[in-house]
């Protein structure tokens, strides 16, 4: 095996220098076919918004492709000078390179341990190589082992359990509460970045409709616009959260907009039965907290849905020793793998020999005594060839299955081959 | 082959819905797919022993055994299909426990010396109590529906990890499920209640009838019913206060379908030639 892994991830580079060095669809297709050609070697390039890198694998006698061709290649292709790129490189080499992509497929290697969105970069990564005609014997073998190893991962262990994005524990929180929603009502509070990103989230689950207020009625008519909602004027914020059953609150307001007194006196009574749930992600708190109940009205904000995201990872990370344990199960396995592949063609071709022999020389003997022999007796006599022709390829086939592959592989080959005459 | 199945007893079920309910415990706390198996084995066993039971020995639901068992069996019905259909969901764990009280009740806190006997002469009498019968599983599901509510409803005051601990159905579902339930129970309450009255006025006139336990609470059964039904619809009072009503009325339930029947001690209107069903 000769296989490198170059790049750099969220550890080693700033998001300013990922950025630059990272590659867009057009990008990554010229990058594959460049580097296969100028280096002869099979390729695929991972890239997304917290790592780039390079896979790399060459025939087992040639030159390495290195870290100071890896950045001078990233450098040229994104017009940086090299000498900025090396730093922020790290490698790893063969079953070393195996094992990182199968930590990265598995998402253990992730700035978010066991986030799900990984496996499907790596098999964009492995698709668009294909695509691009850059995989040989190698990456065709390697890429679907380690996203069979990282589905492991994820059905065996915990470790993708639970959801870690704020957005997803609100949705998550609003369906404990609610069953369907082709009936309910959204009503979007204010208009930060936070909320457009949750009410995605809302939307997704096809409310009945979606009414959204702001002090600023131009920003509650585009956030309304964008979202396909309605916009209800500020001043009617009362009306509009008795009708709703899903409240999304992000305003910059220094001060509660709704303290309990007013939901009790202005809201509350307006309310005909049915559960509200408050999300409130605003900083500071748009909702009194003493309003929550958990019947009536459930209001969660930021620090409860923080607090089951860093909930969530701490129940993830029980459950990354048994996931590291599955990846040096299966990054052995696919060594062994591939070192039983590189030697069984010298394998078979051992056995097609010495069977040939044996049927040489089985053959006379059996015509020789021909008309002497009870047919047990022949299939006794042909067993016993069969035997010894197995007791003696026994050793030299568990030699060369067990051959360190970046060691005595490739000698222990050379030797069979002549030894036994092979071509 | 009758033989076998007359030797069926109340042990029988009762001890493999008790399983049942330990596995789905256990599925609980270690979700495993082979839990899932063996706990819908050991309730689907339970609940043929309890079929066959029923069947050879013919417990008379009028009565106290026979209905609780009767009642029982619907629960067991009722938990077998949810555990089927709802497989995410910690259905057994919240529906076994009561058909374990039903079940319970039946071999330890009732008489099975039934001296009431079915009389399949008196159509009006059997009416009465298959409404009665079908009112209490409305309360019985009404309740699982509300002990679920509740719960659900404490880890969201909690705000406990939405993702964490038994899955259960969202608050909105479980109050549709109660509310169907009461919706269902109350006219089969309430035509069930008058007719025991009618039947009543008419065989079993003496004051003492009208003041028995069981009737004063069917009776304030069917009051709690109105009660909760004005709350419900009138008053839009929470889901929380509508659950710990409905509880109430399974409390009340259960006092009823155990109290001797007014109809029990009397002797039996002229031609009633019905043989007894005791088990």
């Amino acid at each position: 095996m000769n296989l490198r892994v170059i790049g750099c991830n969220f550890r080693t580079a700033a998001v300013d220098l990922r950025e630059r060095l990272a590659f867009d669809d057009a990008k990554r297709q010229a990058a594959l076919t460049e580097l296969s050609a100028r280096y002869g070697a099979e390729c695929a390039i991972l890239s997304t918004c917290n790592r780039v890198e390079l896979y790399v694998g060459r025939q087992p006698h040639e030159q390495p492709f290195d870290l100071e061709l890896a950045a001078e290649f990233l450098g040229e292709v994104h017009r940086l000078p090299a000498a900025a790129v090396r730093p922020l490189l790290y490698e790893h080499i063969n079953d070393h390179a195996v094992r990182h992509l199968t930590r990265v497929a598995a998402s253990l290697d992730s700035l978010i341990v066991g986030e799900g969105q990984i496996a499907g970069q790596v098999k964009q990564t492995f698709d668009a190589a294909k695509t691009a005609g850059t995989t040989g014997p190698l990456l065709n073998a390697l890429f679907p082992h380690v996203l069979r190893a990282a589905k492991r991962v994820r059905t065996e262990t915990g470790i993708a359990r639970g959801h870690v994005s704020v957005s997803s524990v609100a949705v998550d929180y609003v369906r404990q509460v609610f069953d369907h929603f082709g009936d309910k009502t959204v009503l979007v509070i204010g208009a930060g970045k936070m909320a457009r990103l949750t009410l995605k989230h809302l939307a997704a689950l096809k409310p009945k409709r979606i009414l959204v207020t702001n002090r600023s009625p131009a920003k509650a008519a585009e956030v309304a616009g964008q979202c396909g909602g309605a916009a209800v004027p500020w001043e009617q914020l009362d009306d509009a959260l008795a009708r709703a059953d899903i409240a999304l609150s992000t305003t910059g307001a220094a001060e509660p907009i709704m303290p309990r007194e007013r939901f009790a006196r202005h809201v509350a009574p307006k309310r005909a039965g049915g559960t509200l749930v408050v999300l409130d992600i605003a900083v500071p708190r748009d909702f009194d907290p003493a309003i929550h109940d958990g019947d009536a009205v459930c209001v969660f904000n930021i620090d409860d849905l923080t607090r089951v995201r860093e909930h969530t990872l701490a129940g993830r990370r029980k459950h990354v020793a048994p996931a590291e344990a599955i990846v040096d199960a299966e990054v052995r396995r696919f060594v062994a793998d591939w070192q039983r592949r590189k030697s069984g063609p010298v394998i078979h071709q051992l056995r097609t020999e010495v069977d040939r022999v044996r049927a040489d020389v089985v053959a006379p003997l059996l015509g020789k005594l021909n008309g002497k022999l009870t047919a047990a007796d022949r299939a006794y006599i042909e067993g016993a060839f069969r035997l010894f022709q197995n007791r003696l390829l026994h050793g030299p086939i568990a030699a060369l299955q067990e051959a360190d592959p970046d060691g005595d592989s490739k000698r222990l080959l050379d030797a069979v081959r002549k030894l036994f005459g092979l071509t | 082959m009758s033989d076998t199945l007359s030797r069926v007893s109340t042990t029988c079920f009762g001890l493999s819905y008790l399983l049942a309910f330990l596995v789905e415990l256990a599925r609980a706390r270690w979700p495993r797919p082979p839990l899932r198996t063996v706990g819908l084995i050991l309730g689907g066993a339970g609940l043929f022993a309890h079929t066959v039971f029923l069947v050879v020995r013919q417990p008379t639901p009028a009565a106290a055994y026979g209905g609780t068992l009767a009642l029982a069996w619907v629960l067991a019905v009722f938990y077998l299909y949810g555990a089927v259909h709802h497989r995410r969901q910690a259905w057994a764990v919240f529906v076994l426990p009561l058909v374990l009280v039903l079940v319970g009740l039946a071999v330890f806190a009732v008489s099975t010396d039934v001296s009431l006997a079915f009389d399949p002469t008196r159509v009006w009498g059997a009416v009465h109590g298959v409404l009665v019968l079908l009112a209490a599983v409305g309360v019985s599901v009404g309740c699982i529906a509300s002990v679920m509510y509740l719960i659900q409803a404490r880890r969201l005051r909690l705000k406990r990890n939405p993702l964490g601990g038994l899955t259960m159905l969202s608050l909105e579902r479980l109050e549709a499920m109660n509310r169907r339930a009461v919706n269902v129970a109350f006219p089969l309450l309430t035509a069930g209640l008058l007719l025991g009255a009618v039947l009543l006025r008419q065989y079993h006139a003496a004051a003492d009838n009208w003041f028995s336990l069981k009737v004063l609470g069917t009776v304030g059964l069917w009051a709690v019913f109105a009660v909760l039904l004005y709350l419900r619809y009138a008053a839009h009072v929470p889901g929380r206060r509508l659950a710990w009503l409905t509880i109430a009325a399974f409390g009340l339930t259960l006092a009823t379908l155990v109290a001797a029947h007014p109809f029990a001690n009397e002797p039996r209107p002229p031609g009633s030639g019905a043989t007894e069903a005791s088990p």
